[in-house]
């Protein structure tokens, strides 16, 4: 472990930006943080996480599958610097490990690994939350963890890679330093995974009505919102813009929100209703997803509460249906 | 990787968010955390706005028509025969034989430029905009009630009202981050009365749905004051102090007892007195109107019985209260700001005031400037139509589409001696163009939006224009400098804002300086002034606030034996106006298709239509085909399309009857009859 004065961060990403394709917190001019390049806005490591989802580094809203001109096929070539990535939190890593099972499982997805191959992710923690408030440690799903402590950055290693780079750095951490990340790890669920294991629960008995579901519907502007802003969510759609000299096809992101998601070609729609619909992304998350891959894929990150305009975000949705139902 | 804060170019609510581009290729859109209107949200075409910028079918480069076809030409060739070809027309029949079509989606300062390109270079106060089409009513109705035709008070006066009215407007779908903070008040307690015979998603969540009859929104008006006079329930203070012309209006509403306008508009006369008593009954009430209000051959009508409800029970000029007439373009607002309206220059000064026409004749270097209003949009089309207009010009509008009667608009465009269209994509308009001039989109130019409630907000270039693309701004002043004008040369479009507020007192404080990051909202008269959230605070803008009784006049086609049904058109939530962007966006092409018409399950079960059927919808002016959509969103005996696709086109039914203050069309009623398919 190893620890850094905010000058020596800056010297670190400003060194690792020769190597590395550099992605970090910044502070866009109307206040808003967001993952970018330093170029792009002054470091803002402090206030959590940042609200749009972190994963679009690897998962653009919308990117070009290939082009084929006058009969020539090409695609994008790999970035020719490999990405760092500094500013997921520890419920953003478990998104983005999430994600890394779902577009390797099967047919692995070329344009996700495209960017995600060779890339440094970096983890933040510490007293850097909204309002100095404590962001738990990751301890783990990351290259390297930085927590922060006082004034201090604590540099945690976990991959080669981040061994590696850690290896660069002077100065070690205190003991008390290390102690303080140690204590800092939770060692039990909290209040919010306690409250969607009880969500997922109800939903996996059965015992949630659907008169719930059309309350809900009744409420969905359809703005996609929740599936845009969130770390997990996968879904595309691909498209082909035709023109005189050949195609262009790209995908972009989907949402099952929409009543296009599952509309068939027949006109039939098995989620042909909002209540179907916002049955569906809660049950996805909550039900679904344990199901096939052993686990809830909502890690509890807050931005479809955040994005949401009519209040039906998963944190709220699951506080409701427990209220009622559990 | 680049992240650029500017304007949604789609609905009036104004939401700022951040277009990504990587390489000078936009790839999202990320919502801005402290927006005060978007608040970390957008609606379905916001996160989608940056996906048609980049379409293959963006014109690229200027069209001249040569030998019936549109063909490749240089800025230069183009240019120049703009200039001269509107010069002949000028010199064969009058200056005033051509007119300006500016647009609601342009920016405030590409609106200013065609305004002054028509009345300082070409001489015409033949200049107007979309507008026309959709809140002529207000501005003329709420300029003789209160002053001022704009929306009285901020967006987040939502979150501090008890009761909230929306009469004539789908807000959720057409203003949606308005309608879901609607929504969100409601669940915090404030009260909902709807008035809208849809059965759109806010009546779901009303205290009191009221489905009166299309056209009725005079009789259930005046009922509604009717009861709050005889019960007591108006602000007699208000009136006392703030007001004139009150026995006016108070005899005129006297015989519209509740079972009178129960009879005219379908409703129990009990829910009348509801609704009466819940929106005088509270501290603070808030009206929300739209299209459904406007759109009507007694548009102004409508608006000044929503002004009078509002000054009768003194719900104006306070937080949480006021009359709020939801603007439908991103831009509608500072269109009509920027006088391009043909009696007005920008700040509604009038043309036909000395004073003014002498102030911006001097500013803008000219020995005189026309002193009779132009012509509104919807007679302009009617004179060219009659052979009475010679050209047009058109900066970002499809009329084709947009313009009730299809076969009078199609008859009209086709008589002109010259058509210029400026626009993005080769709309339907711009296909029978003379000159198509490609232009910049809001994501590749610089500029100011002012949304509807009065912000005016930086839209800033996030990616260049597609091939030889230029802004709305660069053609407009190239044009005034070949057509010898040395007075349009500006460096940017700061510069253009900067003579504007030299111009236009209530933008008199506006600079790019003081627009960050989200904007000010006008009357901003002084570099200092911090902006006006709500108006009419101590007086109204025009003094007192104005009564002005109305009589009761039906929509001018009835249903009748020959055409049963009631047609209504509106928009769907996918799409804006006539598709250009929307259609070319995948995954709101993909959620609405093509055209449908809604129709309610009692009628579809006596005409023996099925769901998703194709059937064959016939008005006095045309035909169209469309798929049914049998719902109960619709009472029975009124159908609803929205105006959106070429294949389709629901204005091929429309009525070309116009209000005849604002001349409005009256979109929303015309009569028709289904046929099934043979």
């Amino acid at each position: 472990m190893k620890s850094l004065t905010p000058l020596q961060l800056e010297h670190f990403l400003a060194h690792l930006a020769e190597r590395y394709e550099l992605r970090v917190p910044i502070l866009l001019p109307d206040g808003t943080r967001t993952i970018g390049s330093p170029d792009d806005g002054p470091l803002a490591l402090l206030g959590g996480a940042v609200p749009g989802k972190p994963t679009a580094a690897f998962f653009p809203q919308q990117e070009t599958i290939f082009t084929a001109i006058h009969g020539r096929l090409s695609q994008a070539p790999p970035p020719p610097k490999p990405l760092f990535i500094l500013g997921f939190t520890a419920t953003d890593l478990e998104c983005l490990r999430f994600i890394d099972r779902f577009f390797a499982d099967g047919i692995r997805d070329d344009l996700y690994f495209r960017l995600r191959q060779g890339a440094v992710v970096a983890g933040i923690s510490g007293y850097c939350g909204a309002k100095g408030t404590l962001l738990p440690p990751a301890a783990g799903n990351c290259d390297l963890e930085l927590f922060l402590a006082g004034d201090t950055w604590l540099v945690i290693p976990y991959s080669g890679t981040g061994t590696e780079l850690a290896k660069e750095l002077p100065n070690a951490a205190t003991p008390e330093e290390a102690e303080l990340f140690k204590c800092s790890i939770p060692t039990v669920p909290d209040g919010g995974e306690t409250l969607l294991q009880a969500a997922s629960a109800l939903l996996c008995a059965d015992r949630v009505p659907d008169s719930f579901w059309e309350e809900l519907g009744e409420r969905c502007i359809a703005c996609t919102g929740c599936n845009l802003a969130c770390p997990t969510c996968t879904c595309f759609g691909v498209q082909d813009w035709r023109s005189s000299t050949g195609v262009e096809r790209s995908r972009t992101w989907d949402s099952c929100q929409l009543d296009g998601f599952m509309r068939e070609a027949s006109g039939h729609n098995p989620l042909g209703s909002e209540a179907l619909r916002s049955r569906r992304r809660i049950h996805h998350k909550l039900a679904a997803d344990p199901r096939k891959w052993g686990e809830i894929s909502c890690f509890r990150c807050g931005r479809c509460d955040a994005a949401c305009p009519t209040g039906i975000g998963m944190m709220a949705v699951a506080a409701d249906l427990v209220a009622r139902f559990g | 990787m680049k992240r650029t804060l500017t304007v949604c170019p789609y609905c009036g609510t104004g939401c700022m968010f951040y277009l990504v581009s990587d390489n000078g290729r936009l790839i999202g859109v990320e919502a801005s955390s402290t927006h005060p209107v978007s608040r970390g949200g957008l609606c379905v075409k916001g996160w989608n706005a940056f996906a048609f910028v980049h379409h293959p079918d963006r014109l690229t480069t200027p069209l001249i028509r040569k030998n019936g076809t549109l063909q490749a030409a240089t800025w230069d060739e183009a240019l120049e025969l703009v200039v001269e070809r509107l010069a002949q027309v000028q010199q064969r029949h009058g200056r005033d034989a051509l007119m300006f079509a500016s647009s609601a989606k342009a920016t405030n300062e590409e609106n200013y430029l065609l305004m002054k390109l028509a009345r300082a270079v070409f001489q015409t106060n033949n200049i107007d905009h979309c507008a026309r089409l959709c809140h002529s009513s207000t501005v003329t109705g709420l300029a003789e009630t209160f002053g001022s035709g704009a929306m009285t008070n901020a967006i987040s006066c939502i979150d501090e009202t008890d009761v909230i009215f929306v009469i004539g407007s789908n807000t959720t779908e057409q203003h949606p981050l308005i309608g879901s903070r609607i929504m969100n008040a409601v669940r915090s307690g404030t009260r909902l009365l709807v008035a809208d015979n849809r059965r759109i998603r806010l009546a779901r969540h009303a205290d009191l749905h009221l489905r009166h009859r299309n056209g009725s929104d005079v009789p259930l008006l005046c009922g509604m004051m009717q009861v709050i006079i005889a019960e007591g329930l108006a602000d007699r203070e208000f009136i006392a102090t703030r007001t004139e012309n009150y026995e006016a209006l108070a005899e005129s509403v006297a015989p519209w007892t509740p079972e009178r306008s129960a009879a005219e508009t379908g409703l129990e006369a009990a829910d009348i007195i509801a609704a009466a008593r819940l929106y005088a009954g509270a501290k603070r009430a808030m009206i929300f109107y739209s299209m459904g209000i406007t759109q009507h051959s007694h548009g102004v009508d409508n608006v000044r019985c929503i002004a009078s409800l509002a000054m009768l029970t003194g719900n104006i000029g306070r937080p949480g209260t006021g009359v709020n007439p939801l603007r439908g373009q991103n831009n509608v607002q500072g269109g009509c700001d920027m006088g391009a309206l043909p009696d007005l220059y920008s700040g509604y000064q009038k043309v036909s005031e000395p004073l003014h026409r002498q102030r911006f004749a001097a500013a803008w270097g000219v020995p005189a400037l026309p002193d009779t209003p132009g012509l509104p949009l919807t007679r302009a089309m009617d004179a060219a139509s009659d052979g009475k207009l010679f050209a047009m010009f058109i900066m970002g509008e499809n009329p084709l589409l947009s313009d009730p009667d299809q076969h009078h608009a199609r008859k009209a465009l086709e008589n002109l001696e010259l058509l210029v269209v400026q626009d993005i994509f080769l709309t339907e308009t711009a296909a029978l163009a003379h000159i198509v001039l490609p232009a910049a989109c809001y994501a590749e130019k610089e500029g100011t939006f002012t949304n509807t409630e009065r912000r005016v907000q930086r839209v800033r270039k996030a990616v260049e224009p597609p091939g030889e693309a230029r802004s709305d701004q660069d053609i407009i002043c190239a044009i005034a400098q070949r057509a010898g004008y040395d007075g349009m040369t500006y460096a940017d479009a700061s510069e253009v804002m900067d003579e504007i507020a030299t111009l236009t007192p209530h933008y008199g404080g506006i600079s790019y300086e003081r627009l960050d990051p989200h904007g000010i909202p006008w009357p901003c008269p002084t570099p200092d002034h911090p902006g006006t959230p709500i108006l009419h605070q101590q007086r109204f803008t025009r003094g007192q606030g104005h009564f002005s009784p109305v009589s009761h006049r039906l929509p001018q086609e009835q249903p009748d034996a020959d055409y049963p049904l009631v047609l209504t058109t509106g928009r769907t939530y996918f799409h804006w106006h006539t598709g250009t962007m929307t259609r070319r966006t995948h995954l709101l092409d993909r959620e609405e298709p093509g055209s449908f018409l809604e129709l309610h399950p009692d009628d579809a079960t006596r005409l023996s239509i099925r769901h998703r059927e194709r059937l064959l919808v016939i008005s006095r002016r045309g035909s169209i085909q469309t798929e049914a959509r049998v719902t109960s969103m619709v009472i029975p005996g009124v159908v609803f399309m929205p105006f959106h696709f070429a294949e389709g086109a629901a204005n091929r039914l429309t009525n070309n009857v116009l209000d005849p203050e604002s001349s409005i069309p009256e979109f929303k009623v015309c009569a028709v009859r289904l046929e099934k398919l043979p």
